[in-house]
């Protein structure tokens, strides 16, 4: 509620600035804020929510503004013409840099953009006959102040708007389970790759938008306005208003567009005060101005919209009757990291909807064998046939589509996410619908969206966790963080669903009841289960077969009772019998 | 010559996996108390050279301790915007102190070109290759011969294990930093005479270096050396035949393919998944 009057109150502060003053250069502030917001926004979707850093901002800035100016100087289109042309270009671009450029990531991701800005802006300067040069470009028809005033404030408010969609779509989720587990987003049939194109994209459409209504506020351009310092101020001004949040953008661009003009005098030390400040967010403002303001009020309950759970949705579809037999054969799987070998000529065979255990003392190659049959390493020998086909060689996504789904031996819960946000990552899966749909809010997206969230909260329930549904997922104790990533795993339907250690760490309890729900997985028809697992009692009482491996051999495979007396196996355990 | 810079990144980055994203910065800082020391003091050459390189190890001290120890670890690129604060505010103290003209650096190796054929070389511009490979050769019989360099290394692989065999995990991060600024000193008096020296030709040397590690491979010193030697030809090549704006186009578009075909870099250890 609170938060609503705080966006009321900033929409008649903006409103009447044109109304108090006649002076244009409060509008020029007021309007460059704007114009910081639009470019934040879109910044804070890459930054904020997908975690990948851009120093190289200003140049799809200056995409957009050149593109928007030669549209009204050459084509003598429109003004709404002319910004429609720049956001597709930008797009364009955005997507095309975002290819090449997501390869890498972290602080090779900041040095790709910083090349590109200063590509551009190397280009800028030397393509003259088409963007003049050092001079940039003169003359831009453009709207009277106060007009333009008002198209920079509803663009501003659209694009928070836009994020604010963006952020509880299906989109949303998968951008920050991107930035929060790679590995674990990848393991529920999220390409990382494809989330962090689609967020750089959006990125860019932003700011290409931003440069073109920049165009028309000044009617020249040159490519002072496009260096290396201004995709810095990007950057600092989302930092400082907190990167994440749906308000960051706004309060950082005000924030940094009235500061320096106080400050006018103190131009010398300009760089002094952009660097404390940015030191300054960093080391006390983690999550910015927005984050500070809000943390107190926090600890209040929210009370949440109760969800229904769906009475008749099981949660795990019955079978079709041809699934039985093998489902999964794996033969001759080798993987050796330098010289270690981790797995050598490792044989599996699985069965539809049995239990099938794979143990072995530590450094076996149990862990190695399921980052194999997920994808997440690549044999260096072998074939893996799921349902007849092979996925040998597929990338852990493309797996994790084909019905493989699995949870890790440290769990890895999405930060950043509510415990139901975490199973409706894996409910949505890969059908996250085209990322407009999501930014624009649409009828069809806002529905898709209530199907998963109850289908999530059914998944919760099933798992006994529907009260903790809009708790912070970081926050639950490890017994509860593995049954949240066993539900987030199940939420994906998966076929073959690999569990690793799921009861390390848990008590006895815990334990037990994990063994109830295995075995309630099985009655109900669920997908077949690999469990890697130490706790014996729990493998002996569950599992329809059992392979051993040892130093990365397998030395028996069989029924669990064949097992407990197979020599091989009681050596591995205890040392030979001499 | 910017090889030498490049050193840097790999220095820091083979210690903690973070690098001081204003090594360009450090290298500005590096002439310019060369210059003020030997210039405007008028201190002999040995004393203002050590000076230097004691007052930039400092320095890269305090950018670890201010900007990279608090985010060290934390999964976050905090570490490196703190570092880029910390280069800003570095460039602007300079403008303030030595001003924002670019002033001239005497050395006795710049008097005369060698004159080969039609085209002439200063002494100096054949020190700094001969500066780098010498250092580099330094750098790699450290990491690899040496107890200390090892136990650096160690930190970068696992942090944690390295930190229970007893190895002080802040003080090797910051030694490398230190190490690292060092570097960074050498190359500023080093290029100071080849440049001049002025407050904003950081970022520029900072970018260019950085671009050398990335095709070099920021694990490996040879081939940020070579990469380093190899950049240098471009760029002189495209001046030479193209345009000297034209020169940062082409060195940045070289970047971008590299990470394209090969983001490890050249003789860089491709990295392996770990799960």
């Amino acid at each position: 509620m609170s938060e609503r009057l705080g966006w009321a109150a900033l929409a008649i502060a903006a409103a009447i600035v044109p109304l108090l003053t006649s002076n244009t250069y409060y509008l020029y502030v007021v309007i460059s804020a704007g114009l910081l917001t639009i470019v934040t926004a879109g910044l804070n979707v890459l930054v904020g929510f997908t975690g990948q850093t851009s120093l190289g901002h200003a140049g799809l800035y200056a995409f957009g503004a050149y593109t928007a100016a030669l549209c009204a100087t050459r084509a003598g289109l429109s003004e709404w013409a002319a910004v429609a042309a720049a956001i597709v270009v930008t797009s364009v671009v955005g997507a095309a840099v975002a290819a090449a450029a997501l390869r890498v990531s972290g602080p090779y991701l900041a040095m790709v953009t910083i090349a590109f800005g200063l590509i551009v802006e190397g280009v800028l300067i030397e393509w003259g006959s088409v963007t003049g040069g050092p001079g940039g470009i003169f003359n831009i028809p453009k709207p009277s102040l106060r007009v333009h005033y008002w198209t920079v404030m509803l663009a501003a408010a659209l694009a928070l708007w836009l994020t604010a969609n963006l952020r509880r779509s299906a989109w949303g989720r998968a951008c920050l389970a991107v930035k929060s587990s790679e590995v674990a987003a990848e393991s529920l049939g999220l390409s990382a790759y494809y989330v962090r194109i689609a967020a750089f994209t959006v990125s860019a459409a932003f700011a290409g938008a931003a440069g073109a209504l920049f165009t028309f506020l000044n009617g020249y351009i040159s490519p002072d306005s496009f260096t290396l310092q201004t995709s810095i101020l990007f950057l600092l001004a989302l930092l400082f208003g907190g990167l994440g949040r749906i308000a960051g953008p706004v309060a950082g661009s005000v924030a940094l567009t009235i500061l320096p003009e106080m400050l006018t005098k103190l131009l010398d030390y300009r760089l002094i005060l952009y660097g404390s400040l940015l030191l300054l967010s960093i080391y006390w403002l983690p999550e910015g101005v927005v984050g500070a303001l809000s943390r107190g009020r926090r600890a209040r309950v929210v009370p949440q919209p109760t969800i229904a759970p769906q009475p008749t949705a099981a949660p795990y579809p019955a079978l079709s009757p041809e699934g039985r037999g093998i489902l999964l054969r794996a033969s001759g799987v080798s993987l050796s990291f330098g010289g270690i070998v981790a797995l050598a000529d490792v044989a599996l065979t699985v069965e539809h909807r049995g239990i099938h255990a794979v143990i072995g003392p530590n450094g076996a190659g149990k862990t190695s064998l399921l980052n194999v049959l997920s994808g997440f390493y690549a044999p260096n020998a072998g074939a893996i046939a799921l349902g007849g086909r092979s996925i040998a060689g597929l990338t852990p996504y493309g797996i994790a589509r084909r019905g493989i789904a699995r949870t890790f031996q440290t769990a890895q819960v999405f930060g950043g996410l509510s415990v139901r946000d975490n199973v409706a990552v894996g409910v949505a899966g890969p059908r996250l619908g085209t990322v407009w749909a999501a930014l624009a809010g649409t009828p069809a997206c806002r529905a898709r969206e209530s199907a998963i969230r109850s289908r999530a909260q059914a998944l919760l329930q099933a798992m006994g966790l529907g009260d903790v549904g809009d708790d912070a997922a970081e926050a639950l104790a490890a017994g509860l963080r593995r049954k949240l990533e066993i539900a987030r795993a199940l939420a994906t339907l998966p076929v073959l669903l690999m569990l690793d250690e799921p009861a390390a760490g848990l008590s006895p309890a815990e334990i037990a009841a994990l063994d109830l729900q295995l075995t309630a997985l099985r009655e109900q028809g669920g997908p077949a289960v690999i469990l890697v697992e130490h706790h014996m009692d729990l493998v002996m009482a569950v599992s329809d077969r059992i392979t051993v491996l040892d130093y990365g051999r397998t030395i028996a495979d069989g029924a669990p009772d064949e097992v407990r007396r197979d020599p091989a196996v009681i050596e591995a355990y205890l040392g030979a019998a001499t | 010559m910017y090889g030498l810079v490049a050193l840097g990144y790999h220095i820091t980055w083979a210690t903690s996996r973070t690098m001081n994203f204003s090594q360009g910065h450090t290298v500005m800082l590096g002439a310019v108390v060369a210059y003020a020391v030997f210039v405007v003091l008028g201190w002999p050459f040995p004393l203002a050279l050590f000076v230097t390189l004691v007052a930039l190890a400092c320095f890269g001290a305090l950018v670890e301790r201010v900007a990279v120890r608090p985010f060290f670890l934390r999964a976050s690129p905090a570490w490196l915007l703190a570092t880029i604060a910390v280069g800003i505010i570095a460039e602007n103290v300079a403008q303030l102190t030595f001003g924002k003209d670019a002033r001239a650096f005497p050395s006795p190796l710049m008097r005369k070109p060698i004159m080969v054929g039609s085209a002439g070389f200063y002494p100096q511009e054949l020190l700094v290759p001969v500066v780098g490979l010498i250092l580099m050769g330094l750098v790699q019989l450290f990491y690899h011969r040496t107890a200390y360099g090892k136990q650096l290394k160690a930190v970068a692989w696992n942090p944690e294990a390295a930190g229970l065999m007893g190895i002080n995990i802040p003080r090797a991060v910051m030694a490398s930093y230190a190490l690292s600024a060092l570097l960074a000193g050498v190359a500023g008096v080093l290029l100071a005479p080849l440049l001049n020296v002025a407050p904003q030709m950081g970022t520029i040397i900072g970018l260019k270096a950085f671009a050398v590690a990335i095709i070099g491979g920021l694990t490996s010193a040879p081939g940020i050396i070579v990469a380093g030697l190899g950049y240098g030809l471009v760029e002189s090549f495209t001046a030479g035949y193209v345009s000297t704006r034209a020169r940062e186009i082409v060195g940045f578009g070289l970047v971008i393919l590299v990470l394209i075909v090969r983001p490890w870099g050249l003789l860089g250890e491709k990295p392996s998944r770990r799960v």
